[in-house]
C-alpha cells in the first residue's frame, strides 16, 4: 500500500476526530460548570442533524449556512433539558445522572422515530463533487471545511472564555462554583449557558455528519456519543486541551490501526480484516489509559 | 393484635411466592403468558444480581456481556459435551464471574462515569471477540441451544416455568442472604463513603471484587437460563439494550433493595406488554423513559419506597 492511502486514511481520521472534538467539547464545558455528565449528548447530535435537514430541506438554503440555525434551536433545548431534568437531581450522587441520561436516551431517540420514522435521511453537500488532488492524493473540498469549521469553533470557544465576562463568569464558575456565588456570578445561569453551548456544539458536529453524506436516523448519536464519552475520559474530565488531543488520536488510531494490523498480518501471509474492530478500538485504548491513570491523561486529580 | 412491619412483609413475601406458583394454574397454560412470565423471572435475577453490584457504588453499563458469557459458555459446553442443562448453567455462571473479577479488577480504582464507560465498553468488545471466534460461536448467527425442559415433553414451557422460579427463589434467596450479611454491610459502606469504609478496616479491593464476582455468577446463570429457554444463542445477548434493562428494573424498583430490583421488573414488564398488546412500538419506549426520568427526580428511592412515603405522610397529620 502506498503512502497516498495512508494520507487520506490520516485525513479521515481528523474528520472523524472533529466530530468526536465538538461533541467532547460540549461534554467538557458541561461537566466543568455543573459537574454532570449528559450520558444523552449523541441525541443532541442526532436532534441537532435532523434540524440541518429540515431546514434545508425546507429553504433549500447551502446546508452550511443553516449550521448556526441548528445551534440556536439545540441551544434552547439544551437550555430546557437543564432546568427540567438535571437541575431537579444536581447534588444527588453522580449514579442518578446516569440513569437520567438512560431515560432522555430512550426519551429522544424514540421520539424521533416517532415524528421522523426510522428512515434514513441523507442530503448532498453543494461541494460533494469537488476535490483537492495532491499528487496522487485526493481529499473533498467538504473534509477541509469541516476541519475549518471545527477550528473555528474552537478558537471562538477560547475567545469567550478568555474575552468575555460571561466566558470568565464560566471559568471561575467551574473553578469554584461557591466563591463564584460569592462573587455575585448567577451560577445557575451558567449551568444553563454551558448546556446551551454544548448542545450548540453537537447540533455543529450533527449537522456536519449530514453535510458530508452520513445517513442520518434516530439512532445516529449513540456511536459517535460512545466515542466522544471515551475522548472525554482519556482527555480527563473537563480539560479542553485533552479532549483535543484524545479526539484527533483516537479519529486517526481507530481509521489507522485496522489497516496497520490487516497490512502487518497480511506480511505474514495470513488475510484478514480488522474493520470488525473499528468500534472496539476506543475502547481498548480507553481502558489502557484507565488502569494506567485512573482519571484520564490530562484529568484532575478528584475530591 | 397489631400486624408489625416485619410480619406485614413477610406475608407479601409468601403472598408473591404463591401467586408466582399459582399464576401458570390461574391463566391457563397459555404458552405467551408463560414466555412472558419466565422471561420476567429470568429479569428479577438479573436485575437483583446488577442491584448487588450498585450495592457497592459501581453501577455497571455493560452487565449485557456477563449475561451474553453465561448464555454462550453454557450453550457451546452443553452442545459439545452433553451435560446436562442444569449442570452447564452454573458453569456458565462461573465462567461470568471469572470474567467479572478480571473486569472488576480493571475497574476498582474507576469512579462512577469512568466505571459506566469501561464496563459499557468491555460489553462491546467482548461481544467483538464473540463474533470473531465464528468457528466456536457461529459469528453473527449464533448457537443453536438445548432446551431446558426437551419440548417433546407436552407442557413443556410449564415445567420450565417452574425449575426458572425455583432457581430465581434460591438465587433471591442468596442475595438476601448477602446483601444482609457483613459482606452486604461492607458494600454499603463502600458506596456511601469508600475513603471512611477503608478507614474502618474494610478491604475496599476484596470486596469490590467479590461484588463484581458474585453480581456476575448470578447475571451468568440467568443469561444460560434465557438462551436455553428460546433454544438459540446470538451475539445480541450483548445488546446495549440488555445492559440497559436491569438498570431500568431496579432504579424504577428502588435501588439497593432486595424487593426494588424484583418489583421494577414485575412492573415494568407488565407495562411493557401491555403497551404492546396496544400495539405500541416506539411509544413504549418513550414510556420507559419517562418513567425512568420522573422515578429519578421525584421518586429516587423507587416504587417501593412508595408505601413508606404514605405512611409518613399519614404520621405526620
Amino acid at each position: 500500500m502506498d503512502i497516498g492511502v495512508y494520507i487520506q486514511i490520516l485525513v479521515w481520521g481528523i474528520y472523524a476526530g472533529c466530530i468526536y472534538i465538538l461533541l467532547a467539547i460540549g461534554l467538557n464545558l458541561i461537566f466543568g460548570v455543573m459537574k454532570v455528565v449528559n450520558f444523552a449528548h449523541g441525541e443532541l447530535l442526532m436532534f441537532g442533524a435532523y434540524a440541518t435537514f429540515w431546514i434545508y430541506t425546507f429553504s433549500g438554503l447551502n446546508p452550511y449556512l443553516v449550521i448556526p440555525l441548528a445551534m440556536i434551536i439545540l441551544a434552547i433545548l439544551g437550555v430546557f433539558i437543564e432546568r427540567l431534568c438535571f437541575r431537579p437531581i444536581m447534588g444527588t450522587g453522580k449514579l442518578n445522572e446516569i440513569f437520567l441520561s438512560l431515560g432522555l436516551i430512550y426519551l429522544f431517540q424514540n421520539l424521533a422515530a416517532v415524528f421522523w420514522t426510522t428512515d434514513s435521511r441523507s442530503i448532498h453537500s453543494p461541494f460533494s463533487n469537488v476535490s483537492i488532488s495532491i499528487g496522487s492524493i485526493n481529499l473533498p473540498v467538504d473534509y477541509i471545511i469541516i476541519i475549518a469549521i471545527t477550528a473555528i469553533c474552537l478558537i471562538a470557544l477560547q475567545l469567550f472564555m478568555k474575552k468575555a465576562t460571561l466566558g470568565r463568569a464560566m471559568r471561575a464558575t467551574s473553578q469554584n462554583r461557591e466563591a463564584a456565588t460569592l462573587m455575585g456570578i448567577n451560577v445557575e445561569r451558567m449551568d444553563m449557558l454551558s448546556f446551551a453551548l454544548g448542545a450548540a456544539f453537537a447540533a455543529t458536529a450533527g449537522s456536519l455528519c449530514l453535510i458530508t453524506g452520513q445517513m442520518v436516523n434516530p439512532y445516529v448519536g449513540s456511536i459517535p456519543a460512545i466515542e466522544a464519552f471515551a475522548v472525554v475520559i482519556i482527555g480527563g474530565l473537563g480539560s479542553i486541551p485533552g479532549a483535543i488531543i484524545a479526539g484527533l488520536t483516537l479519529g486517526i488510531a481507530e481509521n489507522v490501526v485496522p489497516l496497520l494490523m490487516q497490512s502487518s498480518v497480511g506480511l505474514l501471509g495470513i488475510e484478514m480484516s480488522f474493520s470488525a474492530w473499528k468500534d472496539t478500538i476506543a475502547f481498548i485504548i480507553l481502558i489502557i489509559v484507565l488502569v494506567i491513570r485512573p482519571t484520564g491523561i490530562f484529568g484532575e486529580k478528584e475530591e | 393484635m397489631k400486624l408489625d412491619r416485619l410480619n406485614i412483609k413477610t406475608g407479601i413475601e409468601v403472598v408473591t411466592l404463591i401467586l408466582a406458583f399459582l399464576l401458570p394454574l390461574i391463566l391457563g397454560i397459555n404458552q405467551y403468558l408463560l414466555t412472558v412470565l419466565i422471561l420476567m423471572l429470568v429479569f428479577t435475577m438479573y436485575a437483583s444480581a446488577w442491584n448487588l453490584l450498585a450495592t457497592s457504588g459501581q453501577g455497571s453499563l455493560g452487565h449485557a456481556a456477563f449475561f451474553g458469557i453465561g448464555g454462550y459458555v453454557s450453550a457451546i459446553i452443553s452442545n459439545s459435551f452433553g451435560l446436562p442443562v442444569l449442570l452447564t448453567i452454573v458453569i456458565g455462571g462461573f465462567f461470568a464471574a471469572a470474567i467479572g473479577v478480571l473486569i472488576g479488577l480493571t475497574c476498582v480504582r474507576l469512579k462512577a462515569w469512568f466505571l459506566a464507560m469501561v464496563t459499557f465498553g468491555f460489553a462491546i468488545i467482548i461481544q467483538t471477540i464473540t463474533v470473531e471466534l465464528s468457528g466456536l460461536t457461529g459469528g453473527w448467527d449464533g448457537l443453536p441451544a438445548k432446551k431446558l425442559v426437551p419440548v417433546t415433553i407436552t407442557n413443556h414451557v410449564m415445567y420450565e416455568y417452574y425449575i426458572i422460579l425455583a432457581i430465581a427463589v434460591v438465587v433471591t434467596v442468596i442475595i438476601y442472604m448477602i446483601m444482609k450479611s457483613k459482606m452486604g454491610l461492607a458494600l454499603e459502606a463502600i458506596r456511601e463513603n469508600e475513603l471512611e469504609a477503608k478507614v474502618m478496616g474494610i478491604n475496599v479491593t476484596v470486596y469490590k471484587l467479590k461484588a463484581f464476582a458474585a453480581s456476575a455468577f448470578f447475571t451468568g446463570i440467568a443469561g444460560a437460563l434465557e438462551i436455553h429457554h428460546f433454544g438459540y444463542v446470538t451475539p445480541e445477548v450483548y445488546g446495549i439494550d440488555i445492559s440497559f434493562w436491569p438498570i431500568i428494573y431496579s432504579v424504577s424498583g428502588g435501588l439497593y433493595t432486595i424487593g426494588g430490583p424484583i418489583l421494577g421488573t414485575v412492573v415494568i414488564t407488565t407495562i411493557w406488554e401491555v403497551l404492546r398488546s396496544f400495539g405500541m412500538t416506539y411509544g413504549r419506549f418513550i414510556l420507559i423513559g419517562l418513567i425512568l426520568i420522573l422515578i429519578v427526580i421525584f421518586l429516587p428511592k423507587g416504587l417501593i419506597s412508595i408505601p413508606e412515603k404514605i405512611r409518613s405522610k399519614f404520621l405526620k397529620n
